[in-house]
């Protein structure tokens, strides 16, 4: 104990009389060493030798003062504020040295942040207020359809309670959908995102309702439930200001009028991939409201997504397979109503239990992909970065030789030097990651809207992950960028450093520098093929002939809201539609549609006299349209002709085929005049009049879907009340106009919608937009921080070599020589990472290859326009210095020093 | 024969028992050390600070500082109760461990 105390007031002296302390123990060695020199002196020595025997037998006096500080115990504490006081002095003398590296890592670093904040949404994070995410899991069935296996995680309602009911290993089960819908009535009315859940949804969260209460199992009862709503809270303050008072009131979701009982907390989004919704409504409500008294047994609807929560003690596999085993029954029960599905055993169904999160499921996304891609990209950036940094770094710690070696001579320990130097790297990464948390703050907005909608964004810098994650890449980049110089000046040889000036042979390009720039141009090189090859590919996907003018066209519908409309009705609702939107001045072209490319597609069996097994064949999409269908949206005639005003309902049946189902079922036949049959194979006769060119309608990259046209008077049926209006201008100005007027014809609750074509295509194409931006903006940054270290670099061994080089100039070397000589120099630097990010590019490209759009990885054009980019930028970065080397002057050069 | 460098350890255990006869300063303990071994253990000097340091920092020893013998200001150290404990329990254990080792020594 007394010990203990006197430990602790000896440490407290030390803290806080540390000069004190400090003289005194200058004075206690100094006195030892005048009474060892007296010593010598009374031995009959001269003073001066007794004092050289005394200091000789005593030892570094620096290292003695330094040892005996350590015994004080705050050190470490002690050192580190003096090395930090260090090490911010000599950062701020070189202001311009300084900014630059902060500059340097704060970009690194932060487009790692910012990629971060996404990748993690897409793949790694569940939603905070989940309860024990570690039990749950996102359900997914497969079986073998058309002899492919599929994967999918829609299921029908009755397998949701066939799954309930049969399985052991299963806690609870949540089934629930997102999609869009109307709500509101009147003028308010609006497309919304709602979710359907099943009652048991909300406890899988510790969210509780900030007013009223969710909806329980009794709202959620079979058949009909309760029209009851919960508000989403970022839709309750838009749309009720906050009021508390909503609870009781009604609102109009889809075509229901259902009572408001309760307010979701704010952020709260459930288990959403798109965004927060604006209500939530139970499932048995929606689906009569939809399907009538029949949905509980109607196994054919497919909607719903389930996630189940394992029992404790029950591994994932033997949940699955309790869950085969549910799923298998449940495929027997559907076969009795449907035998075409065959037998669970030779559908080989089964049920895997995926990640919570679609993105790591089965069926992720091409988004998920590329950002993993960006992911990596980011974080080349940061090595590139380090290595500049390093680079900077060393180039100091070379010029600081000197001072290294007369710190070391004075007794300094090598270990103390080193810490001296990390903690210099340190100071200058934590303060590029506080920039760097800045620029991902500022700048990942943007990004951040291609993947989240605007109530999920959370800003990077509070977000506690992000920040964590931002905090050990700081430390690793500390340690990345200190340790080489740092090493490196610990090694240094003392006697040399001290001995010569830099006149003798000091000229030494480090080869720690050499490769850390080798290295920069190599993965620079690699990144700029990566951003070539996504340019490429955009503009691929952008030039794509869709097989239509998406960019001049509106897409517009009704939505009855459940309006019940008889055909005759119907039809004249779509004809006054068409009409409608015809007067409207711009528009030169309308046409009905029943398909939508990327939006919805009908499909219906096919028979052709003499080709068998059709579904093997390819996906074959029916649309119907008007007369003006091909004119409206520039699908081109190649052979044969459309249909038109001639064809009506009594007329014979006739249908446009796509050149590749032309191709598909008859290949190289004349398709005129074939027959085909639609929905059963004893149906009459439609015959092949024209061939279409293929268009694209539900993916960029499927080849093996096609395309059959019939006109909307045989149809059958009246087509969904939805239009493609060709206009002349900018698709997004004739959106408002449009729908307004189309309003105008709306019968009962019903409303208008439109839309630019463009706008559904996009999701399909962003991924390549994303990679593209993002590749050529890192690429971009790694080109910029290579030609900096490359110019460094040369302008350092310039300076080095000024003396050589004036030798050189001196004995008759022509300007011209010099130049040559310095830049070539350079130059070499970045042949050698050519070579090998080329190499490696190559090597990495099978990884690329299903990134791209038409676009082969190993683009020859892509890999030369990279060489010579890199090539100017090292003439670029090495001119200057050669220049300057060229016009040195041979006198100054010789004397100096 | 050269002076041996002194065991890990026993440094401390020289300094108490030197400071046990009176005050002294740094370098008188150092002579003292050198001249009772009869020149046989040298003290690197540079290690005999941190040691002085040490143990006053564990309370065995106390620092004043007072006049030499030519009137020069010196930092002289003497030992505490603690440390004269601390001294007789160290010198115990040394000599069952010397007498041990010679023992092991002898048989073998």
């Amino acid at each position: 104990m007394r010990q203990a105390l006197n430990d602790l007031r000896y440490r407290l002296r030390a803290l806080f009389r540390r000069d004190a302390m400090d003289h005194e123990l200058e004075a206690e060695l100094q006195f030892h060493l005048d009474k060892e020199a007296d010593k010598h002196v009374r031995a009959g020595l001269s003073p001066d030798e007794a004092r050289r025997r005394a200091r000789a037998s005593f030892g570094a006096r620096e290292g003695v003062k330094d040892d005996t500080r350590d015994v004080r115990g705050l050190v470490a504490l002690e050192t580190l504020v003096q090395d930090v006081r260090y090490a911010a002095r000599g950062l701020t003398a070189r202001p311009v040295f300084t900014a630059g590296i902060v500059l340097t890592l704060g970009l690194g670093l932060g487009a790692n942040a910012a990629m971060f904040g996404i990748v993690d949404r897409l793949l790694f994070r569940t939603p905070d207020d989940l309860r024990d995410p570690s039990t749950l899991h996102r359900v997914y069935t497969s079986f073998l359809a058309d002899g492919e296996k599929r994967i999918d995680r829609n299921l029908a309602f009755p397998v949701y309670l066939d799954f309930a009911r049969a399985s052991r290993s299963i806690e609870a089960f949540s089934a629930f959908q997102t999609l869009q819908t109307a709500v509101g009535d009147g003028a308010e009315t609006e497309q919304m995102r709602v979710t359907v859940a099943s009652a048991n949804y909300f406890p899988l969260f510790n969210a509780r309702p900030i007013h009223g209460r969710f909806f329980n199992a009794s709202d959620d009862s079979l058949p009909v439930g309760s029209p009851v709503v919960v508000l989403g809270y970022g839709f309750w303050r838009a749309r009720y200001g906050g009021d508390p008072g909503v609870l009781g009131k009604t609102l109009r979701v889809g075509q229901t009028v259902r009572t408001i009982i309760g307010v979701a907390p704010e952020g709260f989004v459930g288990l959403n991939d798109q965004g927060v919704p604006a209500a939530w409504i139970p499932i048995t409500s929606y689906a009569h409201e939809r399907r009538g008294t029949a949905y509980p047994a109607n196994y054919g609807w497919s909607w719903l997504e389930l996630v189940a929560r394992r029992r404790p003690g029950v591994s994932v596999a033997a949940a699955e397979a309790d869950l085969t085993l549910a799923f298998h029954e449940s495929w027997r029960r559907e076969a009795v109503s449907q035998p075409g599905i065959g037998t669970p055993d030779s559908a080989r169904a089964a049920v895997t239990l995926g990640p919570l999160q679609f993105n790591r499921g089965p069926q992720a996304g091409q988004d998920a992909q590329v950002a993993r891609w960006i992911l990596g990209v980011s974080l080349i950036v940061l090595l590139i970065a380090c290595a500049n940094v390093a680079n900077l770094l060393l180039s100091r710690a070379v010029s600081r030789q000197r001072e290294i070696a007369v710190r070391l001579a004075l007794g300094v320990s090598r270990a103390r030097l080193i810490r001296q130097l990390l903690t210099e790297s340190f100071i200058l990464a934590v303060a590029g990651g506080v920039t760097g948390l800045a620029f991902a703050n500022w700048g990942s907005a943007a990004l951040r809207s291609f993947y989240f909608t605007a109530e999920e964004s959370v800003a990077v810098a509070s977000d506690v992950r992000t920040l964590l994650f931002a905090g050990v890449a700081t430390i690793v980049v500390a340690l990345l960028t200190g340790l080489v110089p740092a090493l490196q000046a610990g090694r240094g040889d003392l006697a040399g450093a001290l001995k010569v000036g830099s006149r003798e042979g000091t000229y030494r390009r480090g080869r720690a520098r050499v490769v850390l720039l080798v290295f920069q141009a190599t993965l620079s090189v690699v990144l700029l093929v990566g951003a070539g090859l996504f340019v490429r590919s955009l503009r691929n996907v952008q030039g794509f002939r869709l097989g239509y003018d998406a960019d001049r066209i509106v897409f517009a519908g009704a939505n009855l809201r459940g309006t019940r409309l008889n055909p005759g009705d119907l039809n004249a609702l779509n004809e006054r539609m068409a009409r409608a939107a015809r007067e409207i001045p711009g528009v030169t072209h309308v046409s009905l549609a029943e398909s939508v490319p990327f939006y919805s597609n009908e499909s219906r069996g096919l028979w052709v006299p003499g080709v068998d097994s059709i579904r093997r064949r390819g996906r074959f999409v029916l649309q119907a349209g008007g007369p003006d269908y091909f004119a409206t949206l520039g699908t081109r005639i190649l052979r044969g002709r459309a249909f038109d005003e001639s064809d009506r309902a009594g007329s014979p049946r006739v249908v446009v085929v796509s050149d590749g189902m032309a191709r598909a079922l008859w290949e190289n036949a004349d398709p005129i005049g074939k027959c085909i049959r639609i929905s059963a194979d004893t149906a009459p006769c439609t015959t092949v009049i024209g061939v279409a060119e293929e268009v694209r309608l539900r993916t960029l990259t499927d080849a093996r879907e096609y395309t059959y046209y019939l006109p909307a008077t045989q149809y059958g049926s009246p087509v969904s009340p939805q239009l493609f209006v060709r206009i002349q201008g900018e698709a997004a100005d004739f959106v408002d106009p449009i729908r307004r007027r189309l309003q105008r014809e709306m019968p009962g609750s019903a409303f208008a919608a439109a839309m630019p074509l463009d706008r559904l295509i996009d999701p399909a194409r962003r991924s390549w937009k994303f990679g593209a931006t993002m590749f050529v903006a890192f690429g971009g940054l790694a080109l910029v921080l290579a030609a900096i270290g490359l110019y460094s670099l040369i302008a350092y061994d310039v300076a080095q070599r000024t003396q050589e080089l004036g030798v050189r100039l001196a004995l008759g070397a022509s300007m011209g020589d010099v130049v040559k000589l310095v830049m070539s120099s350079g130059v070499r630097l970045v042949v050698v990472g050519l070579v090998l990010g080329g190499g490696l590019a190559l090597w990495g490209s099978r990884w690329m290859e299903s990134m791209m759009f038409q676009q082969s990885p190993r683009d020859p054009v892509v890999f030369g326009i990279v060489t010579l980019v890199l090539l100017a930028v090292a003439l670029l970065a090495s001119f200057g210095p050669a220049l300057r080397a060229a016009r040195v002057d041979p006198n100054t050069a010789l004397r100096s020093d | 024969m050269p002076p041996i460098d002194l065991p890990q350890g026993t440094l401390d255990l020289l300094i108490l028992k030197a400071l046990s006869l009176q005050p002294m300063h740094g370098w008188a303990i150092s002579e003292r050390l050198h001249q009772v071994s009869r020149t046989t253990l040298q003290v690197p000097q540079g290690s005999l600070y941190p040691a002085l340091h040490r143990l006053e920092r564990r309370g065995l020893i106390k620092a004043e500082w007072g006049a030499s013998d030519n009137n020069r200001k010196a930092k002289y150290y003497e030992l505490t109760r603690a440390g004269r404990k601390q001294l007789a329990a160290e010198t115990d254990a040394w000599e069952q461990l010397t007498t041990a080792v010679a023992l092991v020594l002898d048989q073998a």
